[in-house]
């Protein structure tokens, strides 16, 4: 049996409620909800918001992300330097982790997508099942990321002790919760469909429709 | 009410057979009727496409209700309490985002607020909302934008994220002074559970199936 994609025969299934019609109705009969073959310039999209984090992870990696002040004066760390003075102390898991959520995976997920907008647009060739199994990897990581935003707002929260320390957020908390939050409008603004059209030679991929 | 029929695939609008397009590579399939328990997986690149979830408009009643339970005493009770000598400091999510605003950084506490609070409680309400009166066939108003939204919330709510920050924090602390956990805490994880167990309840297009068939039968 042959097996056609829905876009061939002009139908699209919708982004919200799944349902399968044909794209010449403009809008979802059942939820209403827009309809298009391929989400509306989605390579575009998802460039846009990559280079934007791309650019943002710099000012949110060189810049000081808190800053505690103790008895030996204030002292600011970025999100490297905390995670070797963590190291360093011996607190393996901490700094596991937090290298893994705020250094590992935003940079993982960002070369990802570098990696599958090329395929989309032809220029790379890999298996597209093995495409998708990435792409559902960098949708299913990238919110851990904001894990580091949350300690520092509960480090602010609990250690305004006043006489003993204060935990202060730094400049780079801003930064690296936008790229979090870049990178996963990037995730969402890629469409897996087109890594399968370039696969069958179809190119949909300016598809406004 | 009706028993519950186990074994069964859930109705649909149409009798006749429909069709569903991958959410991967678009392949154009027939969409089989499933007993519970199974899934659809797509016949050109293996992708799941849909499941019958067992009982799932009760899982998805039960664990959301709950989830609101424990979110009202996620906010009433704090997860963390540090106490040194006389200054004692409690931790609850707002908390945390009103000492972010407090130290100048009012984006991020709006985006906290968002993730933790917000998005959360559109994603567990909006879902009792319509499941809740979908066992019995009913859909309420606005049933359909309530579901749109619920599901739009579903990426950004990252209270798993935040419970793994307060693990993360509660190491980082060490010796600051002593630290109590608190009935928040366990609220926190009991919320986190019961919001992936009550999404993971119901399948995205059997509550949109269920829910054409409620409105449909209305006027």
């Amino acid at each position: 049996m042959e097996i056609r994609s829905a876009a061939a025969q002009g139908l699209a299934s919708c982004h919200l409620c799944g349902k399968v019609s044909p794209v010449a109705l403009g809008n979802c009969p059942r939820c209403h909800g827009a309809l298009h073959l391929r989400k509306p310039r989605s390579l575009e999209r998802t460039w846009c918001f990559l280079l934007a984090s791309i650019a943002l992870y710099f000012p949110a990696n060189l810049m000081p992300i808190m800053t505690v002040g103790g008895i030996g004066g204030p002292e600011s760390d970025t999100i490297m330097s905390g995670v070797i003075s963590f190291w360093r102390k011996g607190d393996l898991l901490v700094a596991a982790i937090i290298f893994a959520a705020s250094i590992l995976i935003p940079i993982l997920k960002m070369l990802a997508l570098i990696w599958l907008c090329l395929a989309a647009a032809g220029k790379t060739h890999a298996s597209p099942k093995n495409l998708a199994r990435l792409y559902h990897l960098t949708e299913l990581v990238g919110r851990w990321s904001m894990v580091d935003v949350f300690v520092v707002a509960i480090l602010v929260a609990l250690v305004q002790v006043g006489a003993l320390s204060t935990v202060v957020p730094g400049p780079a908390i801003l930064s690296f919760a936008a790229v979090v939050v870049l990178t996963m409008f990037a995730a969402m603004s890629f469409d897996p469909r087109l890594l399968w059209d370039r696969h069958t030679g179809a190119d949909l991929s300016d598809t406004h429709e | 009410m009706k028993r519950h029929l186990p074994a069964l695939s859930w109705p649909r609008l149409d009798d006749a057979p429909i069709q569903v397009a991958c959410p991967f590579c678009d392949a154009l399939q027939e969409a089989p009727r499933l007993p519970e328990g199974d899934a659809a997986h797509c016949c050109r690149c293996g992708e799941m496409l849909y499941q019958n979830r067992p009982r799932s408009l009760a899982r998805a009643t039960a664990f959301s209700s709950a989830a609101l339970i424990f979110m009202v005493l996620v906010h009433l009770f704090p997860s963390i309490t540090v106490t040194a000598g006389s200054v004692r400091r409690e931790l609850t999510i707002l908390e945390a985002a009103a000492a972010m605003y407090r130290e100048g950084n009012p984006l991020v506490a709006v985006g906290a607020v968002f993730f933790t609070v917000i998005a959360p409680l559109v994603l567990v309400g909006g879902l009792l909302y319509v499941a809740a009166p979908l066992r019995f066939g009913i859909a309420l108003p606005g049933a359909k934008s309530v579901t749109r939204w619920f599901q739009l919330c579903e990426p950004w709510s990252m209270l798993e994220v935040f419970l793994l920050g307060i693990l993360v924090a509660l190491l980082k602390l060490g010796s600051v002074g002593e630290i109590h956990l608190g009935v928040g805490l366990w609220a926190l994880a009991g919320l986190v559970f019961c919001t992936a167990a009550a999404m993971a309840g119901i399948d995205r297009l059997e509550l949109w199936d269920r829910l054409e068939i409620a409105l449909h039968k209305k006027p």
